[in-house]
């Protein structure tokens, strides 16, 4: 057995080793370990880890086949992720033991910390002492087994699963009940204690879902499609747009869910011009090789960059939210635009995987289709914070679209009105965040950048949070920005917008003299290589499109994404909706859109007199608007607004 | 957004190998990572009758030589006799021989200059950069008391100033010390409470508030261990604090549990901190039958 003494060397240099010892069939003992944090993690190798001491957060997290013993306790976080393996712990667990785990057999010989089993999704976890509150808290499948007490709301909002209590059940979670032990659940418990070694006799009760919150009550009915400019208000008083509100609130009697993007006008891109005449119609064909438009993104840290041939990468959107074929069609088209690609929520699948050359893997609350062989074959990892659309608020993903193939990818139960949880188990403030970003990189071996996609709400804070917690790039989103699924009130009312934001950003760097120390790429409602142009002048490393990549790629703007019977086979998981999608075609139709943004963009910074994106500054814009002065600081000169006008004429 | 520690040597003389500042340094190297801005401590050292100590930040040059000058100003003006003085670092360090109202003093010493403490026994250490960092300037290793507290932050306020470091004094009481992890959503309901009641407040961190929410229960007589207990209701948010008083030291816990810590307790010590890595930091080596104070508790030491 290999030895490594971690009082003589880093976690990183440690883990470096046990992975090499792994690839060499080698049993790892790792000594002085001293309670530090990431021992192990990502090991993808079927050896035994021996820790002779206590290890700190998120021991053996995101490995998968692998044996860890740790003779005394562990911190937060233990096993997060795990696919399969084992993991026994002689002493006690902090919070969260057997996070999002997918697999795995964890024992705990001695007590378990508060949220134990957060959203796990498959394995056992057996804690042979008493466990803390809200075990169980969201989990969707595997089994908790309690030797001692439950704690306080076991089974918090699990939708699927079994928890099972020896000891006394303290009190339930919500959504949570308790059942009659199945003889035969009894049996597997005793043979998995018996191959444990693990002396008991006595009895179980068990927890289990409820069943009243897995699905609303009444389903929203198909709304009429209303034209955007109807649906967003813009005509009378008590418009269709109201009335239509109003009808389904009356039939369903909560909050409405509905995907697209804000309806409500706010101060944005539109409002801002460029202080110079500019003529898109001269510029000639060839004017995008003229102007350097190559970006790197995410390498300011050392890892490696994406590499994007021009600034624009593709907003995260969920396999789920979008169906299998318009995820490949973007992907296809984002190598064709030599762009990046990115997940979403829900997990990578090969087919994502294959067609886009560069893929960033998207990391929620919900952990739903989290795990590290993607995050290896991944060429950036994010964590999701919260979006525009909805900051603070988790995903929807309605029962219809909740397919049995999807859960699976997802780990969940199918046919559940999916609501992703809007926390992450592990990041309760900025002090875990570093925690957790530093276990990703552990696990990746410091190659992969990785971001932090941040809705805009307290902006400066959070974008100084991101910079202090080492992330390489921001993806910061507008309240402009689009969802998939997501209450009405929440998409239009929360959230500061697209260029408030930026705006913040910049100013945030400012104030603790980091602009250098992390990029930004700015989304929620761009349009075009117009509004792209304008975001670079206020200081965005690149930005992103979300709702005009679907469009170009076919979606007709109805804005009930959410319901799961897109026609255009965009936003469904149903296959008779998803054989009209076209992948084939439609990626030439959205990779064409790309083309013409990276023409525009060139063609708009040559007009600025300049031969490289990076050159732009605010001193290219002017505000047209009072609103929009105030926001951005720009001088107020509305007497450009005809200009502009005849740009979007010309350009379109 | 921190990391916190604090240790109480139960026994005096006891033959131990650290001091008291050497232990807190070591805490807070491991979990540093937890706060790499700035790194405080609030130690606690003989009292001798009738004396107290006072820190200031007073910057340096002319600016400071301006600041000292109010502050004995105001000292003269009360009767405070000056029997020690120094600057080290940015600070102004002075003891005095005061028999007066404190609260009182307190309160125009802080119209004056930035007070970082006063205090019989108490003095508090705090600037920007880490452990390491700040003890190299204040010498923090040399404080052999018999208990203190810790902190490291991660500054997500405009700037990383040292006024903005913890440990927080509670304004106008002495030698009491709070270190805090988390945040106080009722924040201003609280603070205005207290105002009304005539209390001064030097910032607006909330962790001032806990320090003088406490202070102010110890004035009227309550026991740290009773006051601890009514914080858990009448705070709101998420906190793991570690208050010291001249001769006791306590923590509560929020009922969320979201901030983490862990105590080690032998018949010479009591050791309390946000993780685990920053114990065994105190004992290299060793696998320590550690706990973790359960959500909604509190608990206090005596020496
Ligand atoms: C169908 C759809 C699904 C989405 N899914 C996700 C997601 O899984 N994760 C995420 O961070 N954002 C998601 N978003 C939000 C986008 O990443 C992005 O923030 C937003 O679309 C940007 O605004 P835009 O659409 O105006 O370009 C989704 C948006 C849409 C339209």
């Amino acid at each position: 057995m290999a030895q490594i003494d971690l009082s003589r060397i880093s976690v990183r240099e440690g883990n470096e080793l046990i992975r090499k010892y792994g690839e060499a069939g080698e049993n790892v003992e790792v000594l002085n370990p001293d309670a530090r944090h990431h021992i192990g993690v990502g090991l993808t190798a079927p050896i035994t880890v021996k820790v002779r001491g206590s290890a700190g957060y998120f021991c053996a997290g995101l490995t998968d086949g692998a044996r860890f013993e740790i003779d005394n306790n562990v911190g937060w976080g233990l096993g997060d992720n795990i696919y399969k393996g084992t993991v026994v712990v002689g002493g006690n667990a902090g919070a969260i033991a057997g996070v999002a785990i997918r697999g795995a057999e964890i024992i705990v010989k001695g007590n378990m910390g508060s949220r134990s089993g957060q959203v796990m999704k498959a394995g056992t976890l057996l804690c042979c002492g008493n466990a803390n509150f809200m075990a169980g808290y969201m989990m969707y499948g595997g089994r908790i087994i309690i030797l001692g007490d439950s704690g306080e709301r076991v089974g918090e909002d699990m939708s699927a699963g079994d928890i099972y209590v020896a000891g006394k059940v303290q009190s339930l979670g919500s959504d949570a009940q308790l059942i009659d032990l199945p003889g035969e659940e009894l049996d597997d418990i005793l043979a998995f204690l018996d191959k444990h070694k693990i002396p008991f006799n006595g009895t179980f009760q068990k927890v289990a879902n409820a069943g009243t919150k897995l699905r609303y009550g009444t389903a929203e009915p198909q709304m009429r499609s209303l034209p955007f400019f109807s649906f967003s208000g813009k005509s009378d008083y008590w418009n269709s747009k109201v009335q239509e509100d109003i009808h389904i609130k009356s039939q369903i009697g909560r909050y409405r869910i509905r995907g697209y993007g804000g309806a409500r006008p706010l101060p944005h891109m539109t409002d801002l011009a460029f202080r110079k005449p500019i003529r898109p119609d001269l510029a000639d064909a060839e004017i995008a090789k003229k102007v350097n438009l190559y970006t790197e993104i995410g390498g300011i840290h050392g890892a490696q960059p994406l590499k994007l041939s021009m600034p624009v990468m593709v907003a995260p959107m969920s396999y789920g939210a979008l169906s299998a074929s318009t995820k490949r069609a973007i992907g296809l088209a984002s190598t064709l635009s030599g762009i990046a690609e990115n997940t979403g929520e829900g997990g990578m699948s090969d087919a994502q995987r294959n067609a886009a050359k560069q893929l960033i893997f998207q990391c929620l609350g919900g952990r739903l289709g989290w795990n590290i062989h993607d995050m290896k074959r991944a060429d950036g990892l994010e964590i999701y914070i919260s979006q525009g659309a909805k900051p603070g608020l988790g995903g929807q993903l309605m029962a219809k679209k909740v397919t049995p193939q999807l859960a699976k990818i997802r780990g969940i139960p199918s046919g559940i009105d999916l609501r992703s949880p809007s926390r992450h188990p592990d990041i309760l403030g900025a002090d875990d965040l570093v925690i957790k970003v530093e276990e990703f990189r552990e696990a990746t071996g410091y190659k992969l950048p990785v971001s932090v996609k941040l809705g805009a709400g307290r902006v400066r804070d959070d974008i100084k949070i991101a910079t202090k917690d080492g992330f390489d790039f921001v993806e910061l989103d507008g309240m402009q920005g689009s969802t998939g699924a997501g209450a009405a009130e929440v998409l239009e009312y929360v959230g500061i917008p697209t260029l408030a934001a930026i705006i913040e950003a910049i100013e945030a760097l400012e104030e603790i003299h980091a602009r250098d120390k992390i990029q930004l790429v700015l989304m929620g409602g761009l349009r075009d290589g117009i509004d792209a142009v304008k975001a670079m002048c206020l200081g965005a490393d690149a930005v992103a499109f979300g709702t005009a990549t679907i469009v170009a790629g076919g979606c007709i703007a109805c804005m009930q994404c959410h319901i799961g019977q897109c026609v255009t086979g965009i936003a469904t998981q149903d296959p008779e909706h998803e054989k009209r999608y076209k992948p084939d075609i439609e990626s030439r139709n959205i990779h064409r859109f790309f083309e013409s943004v990276r023409w525009q963009m060139a063609a708009i910074t040559n007009a600025l007199g300049y031969d490289d994106v990076r050159k732009l500054s605010r001193d290219d814009l002017v505000a047209l608007t009072p609103e929009a002065a105030a926001i951005t600081g720009l001088p107020y000169e509305p007497e450009h607004r005809d200009e502009t006008d005849a740009i979007a004429i010309k350009a379109s | 957004m921190c990391g916190i520690a604090g240790i109480m040597f139960k026994k005096t003389g006891d033959g131990r190998n650290t001091s008291t500042g050497q232990a807190l340094i070591d805490m807070l190297d491991g979990c540093q990572h937890r706060g790499p801005d700035s790194t405080g401590f609030a130690l606690y050292g003989d009292t001798h009758q009738g004396h107290l100590k006072l820190r200031f930040f007073v910057g340096s040059g002319d600016e400071a030589d301006k600041a000292i000058a109010r502050i004995k100003d105001v000292l003269s003006a009360n009767s405070a006799s000056i029997d020690d003085e120094e600057t080290i670092g940015n600070n102004y360090r002075v003891v005095v021989t005061f028999s007066g109202d404190l609260q009182k003093l307190a309160y125009e010493l802080e119209h004056a200059a930035k007070v970082i403490s006063i205090g019989s026994s108490l003095e508090i250490i705090k600037d920007v950069g880490t452990a390491h960092d700040v003890d190299h300037t204040y010498h923090v290793q040399n404080f052999t008391g018999t208990h203190g507290l810790g902190h490291v932050r991660l500054a997500t306020e405009s700037d990383v100033k040292p006024e903005a470091a913890h440990p927080f004094w509670a304004t106008g009481f002495a030698d009491i010390a709070i270190v805090h992890n988390g945040q106080i959503t009722n924040y201003w309901k609280m603070r205005r409470r207290l105002e009304q009641r005539g209390f001064e407040f030097n910032t607006d961190n909330d962790s001032e508030l806990i320090a003088v929410y406490l202070a102010d229960k110890l004035s009227q007589g309550i026991a740290l261990e009773d006051a601890l207990k009514t914080s858990i209701d009448d705070l709101d948010g998420t906190f793991s604090f570690l208050v010291s008083t001249k001769d006791e030291i306590g923590y509560a816990k929020d009922r969320l549990a979201v901030k983490p810590m862990v105590m080690y307790e032998t018949d010479d010590m009591i050791a309390i901190a946000s993780e685990e890595v920053s114990l065994n930091k105190l004992f290299p080596g060793k696998a320590l039958n550690t706990t973790e104070p359960a959500p909604g508790t509190y608990r206090t030491w005596h020496r």
